[in-house]
């Protein structure tokens, strides 16, 4: 199977439930679908329910709650933080159909960060590179690694006159060879399988001269994972805060009565004495006639929507300071008695977000505890 | 000395130029660098450019948008890499039109006889701070901030599909999305240069995340990190300093109310039209189409971009999407349209509006290297745009004697 920055694309999948934090997906129900297509790409759904994960490689997809359309590379690189996710979005290499909010939301939280996956093959390749010569003085070695299972292998590595030479397969003349399965090797070579336990149980058989098969840890470096050096190297220091700030603010004249209004139910606006329109809320000056607008007059509550936005896209809301829950939808809509010019914008109901078109009438919602302030007004919803 | 100004021009007292203009290479993020870093990279750039030291500033002109990164006196704690010290200095905010405000205001100095050479320092480092977070938290405290979504809506995008037909106008708006990317492509400094090919269309129209109804992530502009720096001097100063100075002939700036009031059932005009208009007029204009050879405009997404095209050349009915459909905005269309790629690539908020004038200001030097126009560039339009609606038009110029 192809590789990509040392990763396959089904070691992402494989590693899922290694990695899944069942804590964080209280009450999440999806199906994800995966669709990446290419050298060593396939298909996959990852279904999240009742806190509980399965991962299937499929043949073709099932109805799901979102597809995520990519290719290995692509894939591969962004959960490894090699390719910029957000830029891969908007080159179109990363594609979702339906709900994108559930992979935004949920995937941070369901799984830990997807680490490279250690293979044999690249602990032994990586073995020449990691030779100290200075310790190899008079030694002259030939040893087989043979390796079983599904990342397993055969190699032959001669040291000599202070040089590591590799090649594949297994020479009939080694001076010791170890067999032992693929994941025992990564095991002992990533401090996870304690060599004594092995040695000792029979995982690993040593054929030929065991003493030498003793001394050719010193001649090595020790292995480090791909990543775990860039890790290393890292010199940056940022610092990293969220900050919160209480505010209180003085309303005016104006807004003071406009505040007042949401308090009695009422839509107040001002009307300028010379262009008569009606600003909503309602506003000291006309900023095209700049003249005072004292004029205050009670429009609505009734209002025809113009235009509709549908967010899908979580921003934080300032009140809270919690991610919106999203899609939800907005309206520009025009009060009875208001300016056509004139728009006021005003969340809609969620159960009216799929019926709302512009051209109907909608009317407010009112909170039943009112007490002057941005939350006495809810929402507007169809007038039917 | 303006002698030749129409009456009702805007009084300016003496002829202003750029003569210097540096900038940073922009990106998503530069850990590398701290703010003081990052701006010194670009006053280096610009003082090189216009061959001057630091001793021949006699003003610095700093702004950004201060909330993003959430910092204040950002000069004071700049001032490392800015060299003010010593020097008079101003700080200013307005939002997206600050890099605009900045050279307006830097222009008004050198204009007045208050100063001969003033530097002008525009920047954001975004990944410092949380471009959406900042602009919906410092919307209207009393009314309309609960409500703000940063600076994304579909507004022009559900009014030009209304207007034009939902194919015709998706289409324009993805096919000046991808027009942006092949100039983004000719720009070494370019943010996101994604090599985007026409045929991506349809895809790209409908697999591209929906961010709110049909704005979707590829058709919105970056959040990136970076500086622009402009020095300007007076006619006199600038002739000594280079050979090749580019004028600045006149600016506007015009905004209305804070709230959003103008999505109605009928529209009024808009500010890009005002100023256009405006600006136009007072400086005897009749055909800004046949008259601009280049047009550098702060486009935050394709739909915006491609609407307000309308706007700012004063255009009638489907007169843009034509011109775009004809390639007449292309780079060796009638009006090149953001050689530099545009906001749409790049957008680092604080130099943003300002790279408008200095990319305008390179291709009138001869100087845009890969995104360098072919043919001669004389008249240069440059637009900032933020907050509610807020617009700064700008005409750039070779030759002095408008």
């Amino acid at each position: 199977m192809a590789e990509y920055f040392g990763s396959k694309v089904e070691d992402i999948f494989n590693t899922m439930p290694a990695r899944f934090l069942p804590q964080g997906v209280a009450g999440v129900d999806v199906v994800i679908g995966y669709d990446i297509s290419g050298e060593g790409g396939g298909r996959w759904t990852v279904t999240i329910r009742d806190a509980t994960l399965a991962v299937a490689a499929v043949a073709e997809l099932p109805k799901c709650s979102v597809v995520l359309i990519s290719d290995p590379e692509t894939f591969v690189g962004s959960a490894l933080g090699k390719i910029d996710a957000a830029e891969a979005f908007g080159a179109g290499k990363i594609k979702f159909t339906g709900d994108i909010t559930a992979v935004l939301n949920v995937l941070p939280k369901a799984f830990s960060p997807f680490k490279p996956v250690v293979r044999a093959g690249a602990i032994i390749e990586s073995m020449p590179e990691r030779f100290k010569p200075e310790k190899a003085e008079g030694v002259n070695l030939k040893i087989g690694y043979d390796l079983s299972g599904a990342d397993g292998g055969a190699w032959t590595m001669l040291i000599k006159d202070g040089t590591c030479t590799l090649k594949n397969g297994l020479d009939s003349d080694c001076t010791v060879t170890m067999r032992m399965a693929a994941d025992v090797f990564v095991g002992l070579n990533t401090g996870k399988i304690d060599p004594a336990a092995a040695f000792g149980g029979g995982q690993v058989k040593i054929e030929g001269d065991i003493m030498a098969a003793g001394t050719t840890a010193k001649l090595f470096g020790k292995f480090e994972a791909a990543g775990a050096q860039e890790k290393k190297g890292e010199e940056l220091i940022s610092l990293k805060c969220i900050p919160t700030i209480n505010q209180r603010f003085a309303t005016g004249t104006h807004m003071g009565k406009w505040f007042a209004g949401l308090k009695d139910k009422r839509i107040v606006g001002t009307r300028c004495p010379q262009c008569h329109r009606v600003l909503v809320p309602p506003s000291e000056v006309c900023a095209i006639c700049r003249v005072r607008t004292d004029d205050f007059v009670e429009v609505g509550p009734k209002a025809t929507v113009c235009l509709i936005d549908t967010v899908y896209y979580a921003s934080p809301d300032p009140l809270s300071g919690q991610v919106r829950h999203t899609p939800y939808a907005g309206a520009y809509m025009v009060f009875d008695g208001g300016t056509p010019y004139e728009s006021f914008a005003m969340e809609i109901n969620p159960k009216d977000m799929d019926r709302i078109k512009p051209g109907m009438k909608v009317r407010p919602v009112w909170n039943t505890e009112r007490s002057g302030t941005f939350t006495d007004l809810l929402y507007f919803e169809i007038d039917d | 000395m303006a002698k030749k100004q129409a009456s009702h021009a805007h009084k300016k007292n003496r002829n202003v130029g750029i003569v210097g203009i540096g900038q940073t290479e922009y990106s998503s993020h530069k850990e590398y660098q701290n703010q003081a870093e990052m701006i010194n990279e670009g006053i280096r750039a610009a003082l090189a450019d216009a061959g001057l030291k630091l001793s021949d500033i006699d003003c610095v002109v700093h702004g950004n948008m201060e909330l993003f990164e959430m910092v204040h006196q950002p000069d004071m704690w700049h001032e490392l890499g800015t060299g003010a010290f010593g020097k008079p200095q101003f700080r200013i905010t307005t939002g997206g039109t600050t890099g605009a405000t900045l050279v307006c205001a830097a222009d008004n100095l050198v204009a007045s006889g208050m100063y001969d050479v003033v530097m002008v320092i525009g920047f954001e480092k975004l990944q410092e701070g949380h471009t959406t977070g900042g602009i919906t938290n410092m919307a209207d405290p009393l009314w309309f901030r609960h409500l703000q979504t940063g600076a994304l809506t579909a507004t022009t995008a559900t009014r030009m599909i209304s207007e034009f037909g939902e194919e015709r106008a998706k289409k324009a708006s993805m096919r000046y999305r991808i027009m942006m990317d092949k100039h983004a492509c000719l720009n070494p400094r370019a943010h996101r240069r994604f090599g985007l090919e026409y045929d991506q269309m349809e895809d790209l129209m409908n697999t591209s995340p929906m961010l709110v109804g049909e704005l979707r992530l590829i058709h919105m502009c970056s959040q990136s990190d970076g500086c622009c720096v402009m020095i300007l001097a007076s006619e006199e100063r600038a002739k000594q300093i280079t050979n090749k100075p580019v004028w600045i002939r006149d600016h506007i700036t015009v905004h209305r109310e804070e709230n959003i009031n103008i999505f109605g059932l009928k529209i009024p005009e808009t500010t890009h039209h005002c100023a256009a208009r405006k600006l136009y007029a007072r400086n005897a204009i009749t055909d800004p189409i046949t008259y601009f050879n280049v047009f550098e405009m702060y486009d935050p997404s394709s739909w915006w971009g491609l609407d307000w095209l309308r706007e700012f050349f004063l255009l009638k009915g489907d007169e843009h999407i034509t011109m775009l459909e004809n390639g007449d905005w292309d780079m060796d269309g009638r009006v090149p349209l953001n050689p530099s790629g545009g906001v749409i690539s790049t957008n680092p908020i604080g130099a943003t509006a300002m790279l408008r004038p200095a990319e305008v200001a390179l291709q009138i030097r001869g100087d845009a290297g890969q995104h360098q126009l072919r043919h001669e560039v004389r008249h240069g339009l440059a637009s900032g745009f933020g907050g509610t609606f807020w617009t700064v038009l700008m005409m750039l110029e070779k030759e002095l004697g408008w």
